[in-house]
């Protein structure tokens, strides 16, 4: 044997056969499809360079929620569609899928047949196609026929096309399932239609609310008579577009300067109103006041106050810094003053808020060294030498993101799940009172606002919450928060709410904004996102009815004065926004030219600078004051509103 | 031929100091509040950060990275970012580019976590720090896919977490409830529960205490009179004494090191007979633990005292207690070759974070890399070559 032979050989001895040894997982089952609801044990063996041997095969799903692999091997099917599934055992994967097939079809269920139908209206006939296990087959597409198109025709959609009086049968078909409705088409007595509408002029953002009646040959109302509402127009900018939005109930608002004329009709019956649609003219100027700079690190939120001794004050709060609160004193807003700080074992003071009557603050603390985090609660009676009453991080350890004061109760978030709400009212020493958690599944909560003994929540997936906390509405308080009422959009993104009792229209609406960085994953620092008006004058019905969005910027924060019907909302890299928010709200706020202002708090000395990052954003005594990341404290002066035609007076 | 001997061996001795010389060690670290991985370089004799990796998509949200692992290959890191809405993240990045190519959502607040050479998953534990004192999970990734194959319910608060070597055993504590779990890798279940709080009270001496409280006249105190209030909180909640904030399996040897940030301790517990049959006095709060690949040495932060304990395994002596350059010491790695140990130091505030690389043959502190905020997971990535 030669030396190499020898070394050769010695290897393969030390090496281990298992490394040398190929394992393969055989699976066993070979009916990998089941249907939904089924279960059905899989079964694998092992080999090892061909031979079976002993050891244990696990089975997981990649798609737990459409099929789930339990611990014993067992998988249930929960809802249709292809799941890849990993099998493994000690030194061997394999990968397969399975099948959940989608179940047989059931039903095409078509609601709210018309008892009849005027010869001539339209008609659409809403289905869904749902299978045998309950669930609706997302699109499938039905085919529609009529069993007498001289009468009425019908469409993919459903569209009915009604031609003159007679039974006809409409029969929906899918695969082997049909559903067969009849349809009593009848004389059309509509001879005319009237349509009414407040007045023929208004400006942009300015809602109409149109009533169409049809009316018979003798003038009878027909009171069940289909009417569709479209509108066309010309705006006055040739360069751009006549636009706005219609609701089928006769809501109407127009974005764009222009003529418009809105259309109501039923069958050939159809009447129309032109309207006079004129420029917003809201734009006011922005003055720049003052500024309180902070560029030495980021800067959070903000409070506005009067103090004790009637002079104003501000705090602001620090990001991802050094636990840092910063007092001013901006009694003259074009000359803040730093007065005083305040460092807490911290790195992000993400909030502050002050009472009702500016002695005492709270600010809150994420990043602590300890991780205790929680709350520092601050006697603010003298902002030039503010000291600390008390800290407070009981069951707040996870970091309090978000707080707010109401009549001497702190609520409070906690870890981002639920808000504590903390009696202060012997600011040292702090007692928790309440709490308030959805039981929702993966609940989550970013902020609290209260007003009126009602905390509006924002809760991301499960959007605004309103809860009883004095106001007496659902019989809360502190003690006993009572939610009653909640409004969820799809994006999930609900990161801020505010009320807004409308004086001019009497309605109730809540704010929403979003916090989204749809960007960033592409490492770019736009923000997305933006506010949603919710109409929630009907508490058990609440109503989406109006945006205002910022395209290439996200909203934050934002104040609502009501008394001037004004939003002032901040929109990270969009600065600053003023938004006439007077009347009722519906559609595309910035597209109806409702911004009044907005600056951009950019600063060459700024921690960053000469790039806004807005935070937050409040009204006092007529001053705007608000915070930004990269630069501090700001404060503006909106132009006041000038009165239409006024006549310069001259001597 | 003396003299040639001579000059033969110091040729060799020489060659050997500079081969030894000659490596790079690179390591990744995390910034918890700075939203940023740091990758670190040290050359045997200079820490440096030589490229800090932005983590995270909400420029104004800190999403807090936390655990950090290197894959087996070494050809990817993964990254649990703590905060969401609520659950945290798993980031999958390719190493030298550093670049995200997968993540995968997992439980409130993922934190530490390993691959098993195994089987080829991650298990990563979520602390849910944030939240109330209820079990909590291990979650099982598949991180071809990077999806959540499972999560196997363990106790509360669950930290600290390490695969033994052969990849088949994974081992994790629940800090709030004192327990240490065993899972089996391969069957994804919990294969053992052993109560820490109980088994140190085994060889501690708690005849004494017992016997004066057996001696307490108990008649002659009126219960319902004392002040319960405080205990709300408390219902259904174990509070652990011991503490458990790590567990470290030892390479070669079916024994497990579990720190006790609670006691100033650190039990080794067999894992065949499942009994404490060790206690190291440790500093104020040990925190982390890693054991050198050759198992002889084990290194433990101390959190509180922020100091660094390095032990030898075979006598049980603490060989030396470092300071480390500032506050708060966090996590230990120890370099392939059982001759560094790279431990993580958050500090405090706007403190930067930090590196302290220790030579675990000197018994010192060779050099400081600097972080950004609150240093904390920390990962050993590879050492080559020069």
């Amino acid at each position: 044997m030669t030396r190499l032979s020898f070394v050769f050989v010695a290897l393969l001895i030390t090496v281990p056969m298992s490394l040398l040894a190929q394992k393969e997982i055989v699976l066993e089952t070979t009916d990998l499809t089941l249907d939904v609801g089924e279960s059905r044990q899989l079964s694998a063996y092992v080999t090892e360079n061909g031979e079976k041997i002993e050891s244990p095969v696990v089975f997981r799903s990649r798609h737990r929620k459409v099929l789930f692999v339990d611990s014993l091997g067992v998988a249930h099917a929960f809802k249709p569609g292809k799941v890849s599934i990993i099998a493994f055992t000690r030194g061997a994967r394999k990968n397969f899928e399975m099948i959940v097939d989608f179940p047989p079809l059931a039903e095409i269920r078509i609601d709210a047949i018309p008892d009849k139908v005027y010869a001539g209206t339209p008609v659409q006939l809403k289905y869904q196609v749902i299978d045998q296990a309950g669930l609706v087959r997302e699109g499938a597409k039905v085919k529609m026929t009529s069993s007498n198109e001289k009468v009425a025709t019908v469409d993919a959609f459903g569209n009915i096309r009604s031609l003159k009086p007679g039974n006809v049968k409409i029969t929906s078909t899918i695969e082997n399932i049909e559903n067969t409705i009849s349809l009593n088409v009848v004389k059309n007595p509509i001879v005319s239609v009237e349509l009414e509408a407040e007045g023929y002029e208004a400006r942009t953002g300015d809602v109409f609310h149109f009533k169409a009646t049809a009316l018979d040959t003798k003038g009878n109302v027909i009171d069940d008579a289909p009417i569709r509402y479209s509108f066309e127009g010309v705006a006055d900018d040739v360069s751009t577009t006549a636009s706005g939005l219609i609701k089928q109930d006769g809501r109407f608002v127009a974005d764009k300067a222009g003529v418009y004329t809105v259309t109501a009709s039923t069958g050939t019956a159809t009447a129309y109103k032109t309207l006079r649609i004129n420029e917003r003219d809201v734009a006011r100027k922005i003055e720049l006041v003052g500024q309180g700079t902070v560029n030495d690190k980021f800067t959070s939120d903000l409070w506005v106050w009067e103090g004790q001794d009637g002079r104003d004050y501000a705090v602001t709060g620090t990001w991802s810094a050094d636990g840092t609160a910063y007092f001013w004193d901006v009694t003259e807003p074009s000359n803040i003053i730093k007065i005083d700080s305040i460092q807490v074992d911290a790195r992000t003071v993400n909030d502050v808020k002050v009472s009702e009557d500016g002695k005492v603050t709270v600010i809150s603390r994420e990043g602590a060294s300890n991780r205790k985090n929680g709350l520092v609660i601050l006697d603010t009676s003298n902002p030039r030498d503010v000291k600390i009453h008390a800290t407070y991080d009981k069951n707040l350890t996870g970091g309090v993101h978000n707080v707010f004061i109401d009549k001497g109760y702190v609520y409070a978030l906690s870890a981002g799940r639920k808000y504590y709400i903390i009696n202060i009212k012997d600011p040292k020493n702090p007692f928790a009172v309440s709490k308030f958690e959805l039981d929702t599944p993966g609940h989550s909560i970013h902020d609290v606002w209260v007003a009126d003994g009602i905390a509006y929540s924002s809760n991301w997936a499960d959007g605004v919450q309103l809860v009883d906390v004095g106001n007496g509405i659902a019989g809360g308080s502190p003690e006993n928060p009572v939610q009653f009422a909640s409004y969820a959009y799809p994006s999930g993104d609900n990161h801020a709410a505010c009320p807004f009792r409308s004086p001019s229209t009497g309605k109730f609406y809540v704010i929403a904004g979003d916090e989204k960085f749809p960007y960033a994953m592409n490492g770019n620092y736009l923000a997305g996102g933006y506010l949603h008006m919710i109409d929630f004058s009907d508490l058990n019905n609440p109503e989406e009815v109006a945006r205002f969005e910022i395209p290439f910027a996200g909203s934050h924060n934002f104040w609502v004065d009501e008394e001037s019907e004004t939003l002032y909302a901040t929109f990270y890299n969009g600065g600053v926004r003023v938004i006439d928010i007077s009347g009722e709200l519906m559609g595309d706020l910035l597209a109806q030219g409702r911004e009044i202002t907005w600056y951009l708090p950019g600063d060459p000395e700024g921690f960053v600078p000469n790039m806004p990052q807005t935070w937050g954003a409040q009204l006092h005594k007529g001053h705007l004051f608000y915070a930004d990341m990269h630069s501090g404290l700001w404060v503006s002066k909106v132009e006041p509103v000038k009165p239409k035609n006024a006549k310069i007076e001259t001597k | 031929m003396k003299r040639t001997r001579r000059v033969l061996f110091a040729l060799i001795v020489g060659l050997t100091i500079q081969v030894a010389h000659s490596q790079n060690y690179y390591i990744y670290v995390t910034a918890e509040s700075e939203d940023e991985v740091a990758l670190v370089k040290f050359d045997g004799k200079k820490a440096e950060t030589i490229k800090r990796i932005p983590v995270g998509v909400w420029p104004a949200e800190n999403e807090g990275p936390h655990g950090i692992t290197v894959s087996p290959d070494k050809k990817h890191w993964y990254l649990s970012m703590a905060h969401g809405n609520p659950y945290g993240t798993l980031y999958k990045f390719e190493t030298g580019t550093d670049k995200v190519v997968g993540s995968t959502q997992l439980g409130l607040f993922p934190a530490s976590m390993q691959i098993s050479e195994t089987t080829g998953l991650l298990y990563c534990v979520n602390f849910n720090l944030h939240g109330d004192m209820v079990p909590s999970t291990v979650s099982v990734v598949d991180v071809d896919e990077m999806v959540e194959l499972d999560q196997i319910t363990t106790g509360a608060m669950p930290h600290g977490s390490r695969l033994t070597s052969d990849g088949l055993k994974h081992y994790s504590v629940a800090m709030m409830s004192g327990e240490l779990f065993e899972i089996d890798a391969l069957q994804l279940k919990v294969s053992k529960k052993f109560n820490l709080d109980e088994a140190g009270m085994e060889k501690m001496e708690k005849m004494e205490g017992m016997e004066k409280m057996e001696e307490m006249d108990h008649s002659k105190m009126d219960h319902s009179k004392m002040d319960h209030s405080k205990m709300d909180g408390m219902k259904g909640m174990k509070h652990s004494k011991f503490k458990p904030t790590w567990v470290s399996p030892h390479p070669t040897k079916d024994l497990v090191y579990v720190a006790g940030n609670g006691s100033a301790q650190v039990y080794e517990v067999d894992t065949k007979n499942w009994k404490v049959t060790r206690k190291f006095e440790t500093d104020k709060g040990p925190y982390n633990i890693d054991i050198t690949p050759d198992g002889k040495k084990m290194v433990v932060s101390y959190k509180t005292a922020a100091k660094t304990g390095i032990w030898d395994l075979e006598t049980g002596k603490e060989l030396a207690r470092l300071d480390n350059s500032q506050k708060v010491t966090h996590g230990v790695a120890i370099s392939e070759d059982n001759r560094y140990a790279f431990v993580s130091v958050e500090g405090i505030g706007d403190d930067p974070g930090m590196m302290d690389v220790i030579d675990l043959e000197e018994l010192k502190l060779v050099d400081t890399a600097l972080l950004g905020k609150q240093a904390g997971g920390i990962a050993f990535w590879k050492q080559e070559k020069e």
